[in-house]
């Protein structure tokens, strides 16, 4: 009798389990769960299982001796040393500088070359400008302290042209930040386009039409029409880019050098030197997750700001 | 319904990431206390099955490295299994090998690190091993003596620790009638004239010298090592006054160092980019038959440097020049082959690889020459090496040991060495330091800095000296109290 009713209940159970929808999907879309199954195991192994190596931002962990428990002594050095302020200063001003130039020259240049008629002409513009995209960091930097040289370079090539000395660009803090801000844009400026440009594509034409029949200039098309069009595009790029603020880090360690680490070092290379030269990884890894949780509240803050302004954000 | 899976879906993460916890649990870092290290009295040793070593500069994979482990295997019994990161990664990786726990039983250290891992019972004391090791006890005194950490011996030197001499365009002295500098001010003299058009082909496209920075951060040599005839008696580092450690930074003989730097920076003697220059593009500079004037590796790196030179100067040579009369060369501390204290059998590892390494026989000629007929080939008692470009295990032309190496040597080998020996003084190790682990890295950049601010001409001695003290004080204060309670 008892056999019975286990049985019974067991079918009830599976019985109760086929008609809960979210099983039904399951089963109805078992080849879409296989093949997301993969991803979700190497999204557990390589993004949430590390996740465990938090908890050393509050131990005292060195090569040379076991892990020690030190609650939040390490955020206290943190928050009252010099250089990690400089660097959290450094990181802001560059990130967010760098951010709104990347947003304000993509959205421009997206919107030149909107304007080429000449399908072959906007392709190969496109193509110019997205290439330096695909050269390493550090061959990239190599280029510009080839150009920049004041041994020669061809920059100082052209001040010499008119009597002025060579300037040694990279090794003087007033030049280095706007360099690093000038090839920033000549690297990413092109990739960026590609979003914007797809944006630019989907505005209704007949808009446009409209507007023409209202005599708008094509300024007043753009600021009318055209943006107001790709908003959403522009808001939600912006988000994942602030997101990645803090993450500065390839561009400015091969460009750093012993005369700008003032204005060149960031949370990043700060954290790569206490963590992999000095090997203190447990301050290390309290200073990523004060930048992680930093990061995560301009994200949310952000989010909610699009919420406001625009009804809708993207988490 | 779909807060319900939602939630579901949180709790198995959560399982997940909790389980984890248990999975990356706590290292397994050696357990001796801070401070001491394992020491065994030495028993009959029992030949290792295995032998696992991290190394830094050997034998590369594409240069045969797997013969030399395969031959000795065969001459021994004993599988090397080597772990070889790349260079400017080393040290990064072996202390990241330590901290996760994969410790392998036997790794090359030196500087500060060396210092720090044995203070820290990282490194099994080899002490009375060595001085009961026959083979051991025959190589350089000095040499061992420079690796003591508190009277002890943690580590067993791969081969001297060489330094830089100063390599000068003979072709250049000779189109200009110069001779080899003696003195500082001939050497300015000479550098002047590299810097203005010393090949007489109209273009003023040289310099008088360059090197890879102004201060060398690397931990295994010192940091004046590429511009001695400049920084003379100063020494931008922790030194050794009357028995007492000092920074070198602010001792009196600094300042007229920074201004002679400067100075020559100011009169166009350097390569405008000094202070941005890697070892690398100073060597292609130097290639490229642009440079006059380097300090580069004695011995081996002779031939390199004017081979190289020859490809695209083919009229070009160098010439080694003995120390300006107001400076002597360094010699470095050499890295050392230390055993780790998690290693299980230190005895047998250091009977049958460090002593086999410095036999002065046969174990030797496999670490420092290779394999015979896949490195070298022998005709007439002599080597004649195969392969040209590869670094071994260490320089047999730096050998501590007795060994009599059989390979026909370059003479220019032989000279530039015997020239730097003649000039060189041994530096110190400086000891370990809890203060200088946390926070030498820091103040070795502020080091950077300032010097470099001084000699580009952002700031005046005075002004660089004392932002330099500013600074600095408190880290500087808390690593010499350290230091002199160490010593």
């Amino acid at each position: 009798m008892v056999k019975k009713n286990n049985s019974t209940q067991t079918l009830s159970v599976l019985h109760k389990w086929k008609k809960n929808k979210k099983i039904t999907e399951i089963f109805k879309y078992t080849y879409l769960y296989i093949m997301f199954l993969p991803i979700l195991i190497v999204s557990i192994i390589f993004n949430y299982i590390p996740m465990a190596g938090v908890r050393f931002a509050f131990y005292e962990y060195t090569p040379f001796s076991q892990p020690k428990f030190i609650g939040f002594d390490n955020f206290k050095t943190l928050l009252t040393s010099k250089k990690f302020i400089s660097a959290f200063s450094n990181t802001i001003t560059l990130s967010f500088a760098n951010l709104l130039l990347a947003t304000l020259v993509s959205i421009i240049f997206a919107l030149l070359m909107n304007e080429l008629y000449n399908r072959f002409a906007k392709s190969f513009v496109q193509t110019i400008i997205y290439l330096p995209h695909f050269i390493s960091w550090v061959v990239t930097a190599s280029i510009f302290y080839m150009l920049l040289s004041p041994n020669n370079g061809f920059v100082n090539q052209i001040l010499g042209m008119f009597g002025i000395d060579p300037i040694y660009f990279m090794a003087d803090e007033k030049w280095w930040t706007p360099i690093f801000y000038f090839i920033n844009r000549w690297r990413e400026t092109g990739w960026g386009t590609i979003i914007y440009l797809a944006a630019l594509s989907s505005i209704n034409p007949e808009l446009y039409e409209a507007s023409s029949l209202d005599s708008a200039t094509r300024l007043q098309q753009t600021w009318y029409v055209t943006l107001p069009g790709i908003m959403n595009t522009i808001i939600i790029v912006f988000i994942l880019n602030l997101a990645k603020v803090f993450n500065l880090f390839e561009s400015v360690f091969v460009l750093m050098n012993p005369m700008v680490v003032n204005s060149a070092e960031v949370i990043q290379t700060y954290t790569y030197k206490i963590g992999l030269q000095q090997s203190d990884y447990g301050y290390a890894t309290a200073v990523g997750l004060f930048k992680s949780v930093i990061s995560m509240v301009l994200v949310v803050l952000a989010n909610n700001i699009s919420k406001k302004i625009k009804g809708e954000g993207i988490l | 319904m779909k807060g319900s899976f939602l939630k579901k879906l949180c709790l198995i993460l959560t399982v997940v990431v909790s389980t984890s916890n248990l999975i990356a649990c706590a290292p397994k870092n050696f357990s001796t206390e801070k401070g001491t290290a394992t020491t065994t009295t030495p028993t009959a040793s029992s030949k290792p099955e295995k032998i696992t070593g991290m190394f830094d500069t050997i034998l590369k994979v594409e240069d045969g490295q797997a013969k030399v482990v395969e031959e000795f295997k065969k001459q021994t019994g004993i599988d090397l299994v080597i772990t070889n990161p790349i260079h400017n990664q080393y040290y990064e990786k072996l202390n990241l090998a330590f901290a996760s726990g994969d410790i392998p039983d036997v790794v090359e250290m030196g500087g500060t690190t060396y210092s720090a891992y044995a203070n820290n019972g990282a490194l099994y004391d080899m002490t009375s091993l060595v001085e009961k090791s026959a083979t051991i006890q025959k190589l350089s005194t000095v040499t061992m003596d420079s690796e003591k950490i508190g009277g002890k011996l943690y580590g067993v030197p791969k081969a001297s620790g060489n330094g830089t001499v100063t390599y000068l365009r003979k072709d250049w002295l000779d189109l200009n009638n110069l001779e080899v500098p003696k003195t500082y001010e001939e050497y300015i003299n000479v550098l002047k004239v590299f810097a203005d058009d010393p090949d007489k082909n109209g273009k003023k496209d040289t310099f008088g010298t360059s090197a890879a920075g102004l201060f060398s951060d690397d931990p295994t040599t010192t940091p004046d090592i590429y511009l001695r005839e400049f920084y003379q008696d100063a020494y931008p580092d922790f030194k050794l006054v009357n028995n007492t450690w000092v920074d070198g930074i602010t001792q009196p003989e600094m300042k007229p160092a920074l201004e002679r730097l400067r100075k020559a920076y100011s009169m166009g003697l350097f390569d405008k980019e000094i202070i941005t220059n890697k070892t690398t593009n100073v060597r292609d500079k130097f290639y490229s038959g642009k440079v006059g004037a380097m300090s580069y590796w004695a011995g081996t790196w002779s031939t390199t440097l004017e081979d190289e030179l020859k490809k695209a100067v083919p009229t070009a040579s160098i010439v080694a020049i003995p120390a300006i009369k107001e400076t002597n060369y360094t010699s470095r501390v050499p890295s050392v082959y230390a055993i780790t204290s998690k290693a299980k059998n230190p005895e047998g590892i250091f009977k049958y690889l460090l002593e086999y390494m410095h036999d002065a026989g046969k174990g030797e000629l496999l670490f420092s020459r290779g394999v015979e007929n896949v490195h070298y080939k022998v005709t007439d008692g002599k080597a004649t090496m195969l392969t040209v470009k590869s670094t071994y295990f260490f320089d047999p032309t730096l050998t501590i040991s007795q060994f009599k190496d059989p390979a026909i040597i370059d003479p220019r080998i032989s000279k530039s060495t015997k020239i730097f020996e003649a000039d060189s003084q041994m530096a110190k190790l400086l000891p370990a330091s809890a203060a200088y682990t946390k926070t030498g890295v820091d103040l070795i950049q502020s080091r950077k800095e300032i010097i470099s601010k001084v000699v580009i001409g952002q700031m005046t001695v005075d002004e660089g000296l004392e932002k330099y003290k500013k600074d600095n004080q408190v880290i500087v204060d808390a690593i010499l109290n350290e230091f002199n309670v160490a010593k």
